[in-house]
């Protein structure tokens, strides 16, 4: 009974849509069919995943490709950063800590526009502004697809380093100090240690936060819309992560049963992810 | 030996200021734009040390643009969803937490999974309930939205935090006499407030920074939100705008800077000197 109002929120606003999409994504509800959509089975389905030309697969493999590249380079430096944080004698890690935290703190809407006007715009942004400085000509950042990738996983990078660093040092700082010390009385050099005391000590407690942190870059919509597919200002390039490419397909093209159908696919998708993380979880923490 | 190891934490250090500086660059960029002159933007030898000092980009988004509008929108919206997500959460979470029931753990794990879908991808499903409600171009839509959105997280949150609590407190309150509803008031929420306010401090981030479902959903630009109103003026013309646009994004920004390194502390201190001593 206490659980009635939450629960009831959660059937208005999560529930019904999940199940009203899935209705949706079996007929050919679009523009010319808004009040009269047609029953047609699973043909959206079958366009997003047998027809390769329809950018769902492609889209999808790009965005494994995205979260691979953002997850890897963000545990290494998150981890360097955090390593040298942690070295005994620097005085002001405090206060880089505070700094470091500050891309955390921001709206995240308002530092990718930033990002977008300040750092990646042709005539004035600030990289531009340098490389003119030293004699070369400008990049046009945010158009060419490998160039837009790029930019797009600097800023993401930015924008995820500061949480992964503080998880990352929450998590040596419970480390004890005495396995090093007896280890390199042992001999042990710095990949052992490395290898056989920091890795598995550290594991399981940024495990669930790397696990969060996947879905998210997974799911990130924010950095690749408003880089390089906001309405009104599209920079050419062709960046679709799945979420972007659903969303432009239910809202740009108004072809809503189709979206709707890439929306369940990625809808199992993650819950099949989910549910392997939460199995991986539970076994590291046995 | 010693010198060495001086040397060592001079570089890292010098290290340490060049990522900070890295990491401050784009804020740093839109405060020197925001204070210089309009003018001074397209000539070659911007700095970022701005030469003509001024205050009147700041000033326009103040007195030119409907700032006050949306900072009050903002207000509004967010207090509200506040006030209803917590109020919801607080004895979902103390059931979920608590009490054994059928289907708990279901519930439980369902909620997990919904919680993997986006709820960017359900935009068109709302639209298509919130229509015929008359809830479009609402607050009560939006509040709805996000109160929504966010169920999940809280109950979640909130209920973790109050299975750390231990059962032994509430038996004491129990024997004398206290209900649920008491047992609740007097007892868990003071010990969970840390719990709550970090809950209720995400929220409010949340719709603070929220703008895709603001800006499709209001469609007159009196309702609009900072972020929704933040996201217009970027969207219209925005190379003329983009000094004042560093000005507005700063001056958005700073409530949540500021609640954000607040709420620090209470990220870090969890149950302090809980009420059971063994």
């Amino acid at each position: 009974m206490y659980l009635a109002p939450s629960l009831a929120l959660i059937g208005i606003i999560v529930i019904f849509p999940i199940l009203y999409t899935g209705y949706i994504s079996l007929t050919n509800m679009n523009i010319y069919h808004w009040f009269n959509p047609e029953f047609v089975g699973f043909q959206n389905y079958a366009k997003a995943i047998f027809v390769f030309d329809s950018g769902f697969l492609q889209a999808l493999l790009r965005t494994i490709l995205w979260t691979a590249v953002n997850m890897v380079l963000q545990m290494v430096i998150a981890y360097i950063i955090a390593v040298l944080l942690n070295t005994e004698g620097l005085r002001a890690h405090k206060l880089y800590k505070t700094i470091l935290m500050f891309p955390w703190a921001m709206p995240g809407y308002v530092s990718i526009l930033l990002w977008k006007m300040g750092m990646f715009n042709n005539e004035y942004g600030l990289l531009n502004q340098w490389l003119g400085k030293l004699g070369l000509d400008g990049v046009r950042w945010l158009d060419g697809n490998v160039s837009a990738f790029l930019s797009c996983t600097l800023v993401n990078l930015w924008l995820a380093l500061p949480f992964m660093v503080m998880v990352i040092d929450g998590a040596l700082q419970s480390v004890d100090k005495s396995y090093y010390e007896s280890a390199t009385l042992d001999g042990a050099g710095f990949f052992t240690k490395l290898g056989k005391i920091t890795i598995p000590l550290v594991r399981p407690v940024i495990a669930p936060a790397v696990v969060i942190t996947i879905f998210t870059t997974f799911k990130q919509f924010d950095i690749v819309y408003l880089l390089t597919q906001q309405q009104g200002s599209k920079t050419g390039a062709d960046i679709h992560t799945v979420i972007t490419y659903a969303y432009e397909k239910a809202f740009v093209t108004n072809n809503y049963g189709y979206s709707a159908a890439v929306s369940v696919i990625i809808f199992i998708l993650l819950i099949l992810f989910s549910i392997s993380a939460n199995k991986e979880l539970k076994e590291g923490y046995r | 030996m010693k010198c060495k190891k001086r040397v060592g934490i001079f570089f890292l250090n010098i290290f340490f200021i060049l990522v900070c500086l890295l990491c401050l660059i784009p804020v740093l960029y839109a405060l020197g734009v925001s204070l210089n002159s309009h003018n001074d933007l397209l000539s070659s030898n911007f700095s970022l040390l701005p030469k003509n000092l001024t205050l009147d980009n700041y000033k326009c988004v103040l007195f030119e643009k409907p700032f006050f509008l949306w900072l009050k929108n903002s207000f509004t919206l967010s207090a509200f969803t506040v006030l209803v997500s917590i109020l919801v959460a607080i004895p979902g979470a103390y059931a979920l937490s608590r009490m054994r029931f059928k289907g708990r753990r279901t519930i439980l794990k369902l909620l997990i999974l919904l919680n993997a879908f986006p709820a960017i991808l359900s935009m068109f499903a709302i639209y298509r309930i919130l229509r015929p409600l008359g809830l479009l171009n609402s607050f009560t839509g939006l509040i709805l939205i996000y109160i929504g959105t966010m169920a999940i997280f809280g109950l979640w949150n909130i209920k973790s935090y109050f299975d750390t609590i231990p059962k032994e407190i509430e038996e004491a309150g129990e024997i004398d006499g206290a209900g649920d509803f008491q047992i609740v008031w007097k007892i868990i929420l003071p010990l969970a407030r840390p719990s709550i306010i970090v809950t209720a401090v995400m929220v409010l981030i949340y719709v603070w920074n929220e703008y895709i479902f603001a800006v499709t959903f209001i469609t007159s630009s009196g309702k609009y939100t900072l972020a929704a109103g933040l996201y217009a003026l970027q969207a219209t013309d925005y190379t003329r705008n983009w000094p004042v646009f560093s000005a507005a994004s700063l001056l958005v920004s700073i409530p949540v800077l500021i609640i954000f390194f607040c709420i620090q502390r209470y990220m870090t201190s969890g149950l302090t000197a809980g009420g059971v001593k063994e």
